[in-house]
């Protein structure tokens, strides 16, 4: 399984950060993967809204874009600051805190 | 300078606009005085706009009778989770925490609130002394900030990256402006008329930090955004440069700052709701220009006539940039006829390659 994760907007546009990241289900740890499967089935992802409304007259959130892809399913959705569904919000987190661990890694290594 | 509450009843609200101009010329000091600060906020104006406008508009409501002028903050806490507002920690007029993001949201909704108030003759958000209510330590090592259309929500930063995001008051300035664009032209968060909108935030946003500053002087200013903000290994100063868009900072990790200085770079992208956050470069250079030619406080001219300009009825939610710089170059005008304001403005306008 793979997943797409991308963050856009927030308080100011930083490039770097707005990339899409991909994880690999088949390049993760066992538990980073079982992980990451919980979290994705019990946001009940597959059966989300691609796109949440843009909410009235809210600035700085950030958006955030998870696609993800198996050989069973492929789905995408879109959602934005703040993440009513705790479930959708708990993947969000997640997926943030291991882009975070991954840019740390390039930055220690001294690329991007 | 005045006391605000007596003014909002003064006479010189029921003048017409030729009245106060004559009055503005050749009237006692005083009376110059309060015939400008009715000019700039004219509540006509807002008669006008209400007619015109006709469709609903989401009212920022306030849910509390607050004291004509006074402040009213609530912080929350969020306890590093995502359910909003949180828990009270700190209620209007109550002491120190010692929670420092706690502290810092309270110190920078109030130096806000004061500078609309003494600055502009505003009452908080919506002009009717709404309360202002700001949520700190959402989520986890959250690097951001946000307006969510009621509140000022900050998070903690990662330490790594971004520090905490109260740090830096012309952040906190920033939320809050962005419900007073919607409670006055509710410009549409997307490519030109959402790049206006972030603009006008970094304007009043900077504005408070100079106020706060002791008012200093636009040609001592740093027009950085969020100074400090940044983490202490991060290749950078601020998230932008009001002054020089685009050398904010260039970071492995972050990359370079993105924004352009000038119509001629403008970006055209689908990312950050059309560049709302990129092509706002050009505004904010725009206004540092007029800030530091007319020198002195930027809020006593310049911060007016982009307020004036604002507050305009022809200012609508899809305006683009050469709408908004036409309605300032006549409200600079309007405020300041015999002085060069406008040319100024113009000329600010055209240096950033917009022309009217």
């Amino acid at each position: 399984m793979r997943v797409q994760f991308k963050m856009e907007g927030g308080l100011a546009h930083f490039p770097g950060l707005n990339q899409p990241v991909t994880f690999d289900t088949r390049q993760l740890s066992a538990e980073e993967a079982g992980e990451l499967g919980r979290l994705i089935e019990a946001s009940g992802f597959f059966d989300l809204p691609e796109t949440s409304a843009p909410r009235r007259a809210a600035a700085d959130g950030h958006r955030y874009t998870i696609a993800v892809s198996s050989p069973e399913h492929s789905h995408t959705i879109s959602v934005e600051d703040p993440i009513e569904e705790t479930s959708v919000r708990a993947l969000v987190d997640y997926l943030r805190m291991k882009t975070r661990e991954l840019r740390a890694a390039s930055r220690a290594r001294g690329s991007p | 300078m005045g006391d605000q509450a007596v003014h909002r009843h003064s006479i010189f609200c029921a003048l017409p606009p030729q009245i106060l101009r004559r009055v503005a010329e050749y009237g006692t000091e005083e009376q110059r005085e309060a015939a400008l600060r009715t000019m700039a906020t004219d509540n006509t104006f807002r008669t006008l706009r209400a007619i015109r406008l006709a469709a609903p508009v989401t009212a920022v409501a306030s849910t509390a009778l607050t004291v004509d002028g006074q402040v009213q903050r609530t912080i929350f806490d969020a306890r590093n989770r995502t359910s909003l507002p949180g828990r009270v920690v700190r209620a209007e007029g109550a002491s120190e925490t010692g929670d420092v993001a706690v502290d810092e949201a309270y110190d920078g909704l109030g130096d806000t609130h004061e500078f609309y108030r003494t600055a502009l003759n505003r009452d908080s958000i919506d002009d009717q002394g709404m309360p202002l209510n700001a949520t700190v330590h959402y989520g986890r090592r959250y690097d951001n900030a946000f307006w969510d259309g009621r509140r000022m929500v900050f998070g903690d930063g990662d330490g790594v990256l971004f520090n905490r995001f109260t740090i830096a008051v012309d952040i906190t300035a920033h939320e809050m402006a962005h419900g007073v664009t919607e409670s006055e032209a509710q410009l549409i968060y997307a490519n030109q008329s959402g790049a206006l909108n972030e603009s006008l935030s970094d304007v009043f946003g900077s504005l408070v930090k100079q106020y706060r500053n002791d008012k200093q002087d636009a040609a001592e200013a740093d027009w950085l955004i969020g100074e400090g903000l940044l983490a202490e290994d991060v290749q950078g100063t601020a998230l932008r440069s009001m002054k020089e868009p685009g050398t904010a900072f260039d970071d492995p990790v972050l990359g370079r700052d993105p924004q352009p200085g000038h119509m001629d770079d403008f970006v055209r992208t689908d990312e950050d709701n059309g560049g709302v956050h990129i092509n706002s470069g050009i505004p904010n250079r725009a206004f540092y220009l007029v800030a530091t030619a007319i020198g002195g406080f930027a809020g006593d001219r310049a911060g007016r006539i982009w307020y004036a300009a604002l507050r305009d009825p022809r200012l609508r939610p899809n305006s683009m940039f050469r709408r908004f710089a036409r309605l300032t170059a006549v409200n600079a005008w309007n405020l300041f006829p015999d002085g060069d304001e406008h040319r100024i403005v113009r000329d600010a306008w055209r240096q950033v390659g917009v022309d009217i």
